[in-house]
């Protein structure tokens, strides 16, 4: 039979695109199985990276242990700042939720300070038994949404921890946000005034001047990376603010006496 | 024998598929910044010419001409999503710094070259030989580059540190060019340049 013929060609390309597709089949089960598990372990590794435990898990402690020993799922309502059941504690999806309509709501212009433009009503925060929250923070760095977390003590204005797990920001310059060193300095940092006011600001490499009143409340920038340090300025001021997790805290601050 | 084993070195330099054909430069740019990444993409490139050469090559003589750069497409592209899925399964976060450069070995010229040019033509186990010597030269510059924006933009070979950079409190102050993609450029230029020197008559 000649190649060429028109049946051949069918028979060729029928059993190429059968064997084919087995092949591709039993590589995406596998791939499902573990996938799953695979971002499960990353969201585990970040919450307990930014909640304060980077030390353990350098030491190889094991993350699903520490992760389920010390931390419990919650979802807050950002407009009262309580803890809500309005939507499933297990499968709430808060980056999906920004998307619908029904669960997110539009920011002013003039109070998105983070460039986020919709947020989610509901946060997916994770509570330490030691008391220690964290919550899930985002906003436009100089390439990109940043995605992070970062962790506040009972004290409701103490901040423990920051990470960012997803940026798109320039290696070497503000990537260095992941740096270890520049995440070291903010664990202390008070997110409020001794008032009470907003007070948390990261300001231009250089210009942090460790004696000055409102040192407790400000954080150095990164080096070469001004606009970087912008963005964070602006996500931790967002996320601190009236509008982000304020509420929350306060409410937490009072019901600890 | 003889055959096989210049379908497997010579790609390394006289026949170097970036070097000498500048194939394959978009994933050059893009893996090298770690020595780690460069590496798992050279191992998946390698996979994928070779098994890619070695299946077509067996069934070469059933390809209908009027279909076979589809057929020769869709081997590739099933090799690729493999590796694809395997590397999200096993090496998660590998396959997070690789982003879609795993999923785009399927436009790389250089698997598709070899598929066209040498797998169609020949027995399978010579097409598997140039299959993974074209995979190795490719890993072989991809790996130097890898080796260089490394350690000097970063100050580590493999994640270890070897130059403590002044991010870190040391004394080498990194070189930021090399972490972005045009480094890359500069520095295969500089390994055309070398491997024409050194072997003159590579030279057009």
């Amino acid at each position: 039979m000649s190649n060429d013929s028109i049946f051949k060609t069918f028979l060729v390309a029928f059993l190429l695109c059968v064997v084919c597709s087995v092949l591709v089949c039993l590589a995406a089960l596998v791939r499902i199985d573990k996938e799953a598990y695979n971002q499960q372990l990353e969201l585990r590794q970040t919450v307990l990276a930014a909640g304060g435990y980077q030390q353990q898990i350098d030491d190889g402690a094991n993350v699903d242990e520490l992760f389920t020993s010390n931390f419990e799922r919650k979802i807050v309502d950002l407009a009262s700042g309580e803890f809500t059941t309005a939507v499933d504690v297990a499968t709430y999806d808060q980056k999906a939720a920004v998307e619908d309509p029904a669960l997110s709501v539009k920011i002013p212009t003039d109070k998105d300070v983070a460039g986020i433009g919709t947020r989610a009503k509901y946060a997916a925060i994770y509570v330490d038994n030691n008391g220690t929250v964290v919550l899930p923070i985002r906003g436009t760095g100089f390439g990109g949404m940043m995605y992070g977390y970062i962790s506040v003590a009972t004290d409701g204005t103490t901040i423990k921890g920051i990470t960012f797990y997803s940026h798109g920001e320039t290696p070497g310059l503000g990537a260095e946000v992941d740096n270890p060193r520049w995440k070291n300095l903010w664990p202390g940092k008070q997110a409020y005034s001794d008032q009470g006011t907003l007070a948390i600001k990261v300001v231009k490499n250089g210009k942090f001047n460790p004696s000055a009143s409102d040192a407790k409340n400000t954080i150095d920038g990164l080096a070469g990376a001004t606009n970087t340090s912008k963005g964070v300025n602006g996500i931790v001021r967002y996320w601190f603010g009236e509008d982000g997790f304020a509420k929350f805290l306060a409410n937490q601050k009072a019901k600890r006496g | 024998m003889a055959k096989a084993k210049d379908a497997l070195l010579d790609p390394l330099f006289n026949n170097n598929p970036i070097a000498l054909q500048i194939l394959g430069i978009c994933s050059a740019l893009a893996v090298t910044n770690k020595l780690s990444t460069a590496l798992t993409m050279t191992v998946a490139v390698t996979l994928v010419t070779g098994f890619s050469n070695a299946s077509i090559s067996a069934i070469r003589k059933h390809i209908p001409n009027s279909i076979r750069i589809i057929v020769q497409m869709t081997i590739i592209a099933t090799l690729v999503i493999i590796i694809d899925q395997m590397l999200k399964a096993f090496a998660y976060e590998m396959s997070k710094a690789l982003s879609v450069y795993v999923g785009l070995i399927i436009t790389n010229c250089i698997v598709m070259g070899r598929a066209e040019a040498y797998a169609m033509k020949n027995p399978v186990y010579e097409s598997f030989m140039d299959g993974i010597g074209n995979g190795l030269g490719y890993g072989l510059v991809l790996l130097t580059v890898g080796f260089a924006r490394e350690l000097f933009g970063s100050g580590k070979l493999f994640g270890l540190t070897i130059l403590s950079p002044v991010s870190n409190g040391g004394w080498y102050v990194t070189n930021g060019l090399m972490l972005l993609a045009p480094s890359a450029f500069f520095l295969i230029g500089f390994i055309i340049w070398g491997l024409r020197t050194w072997k003159p008559e590579l030279q057009e």
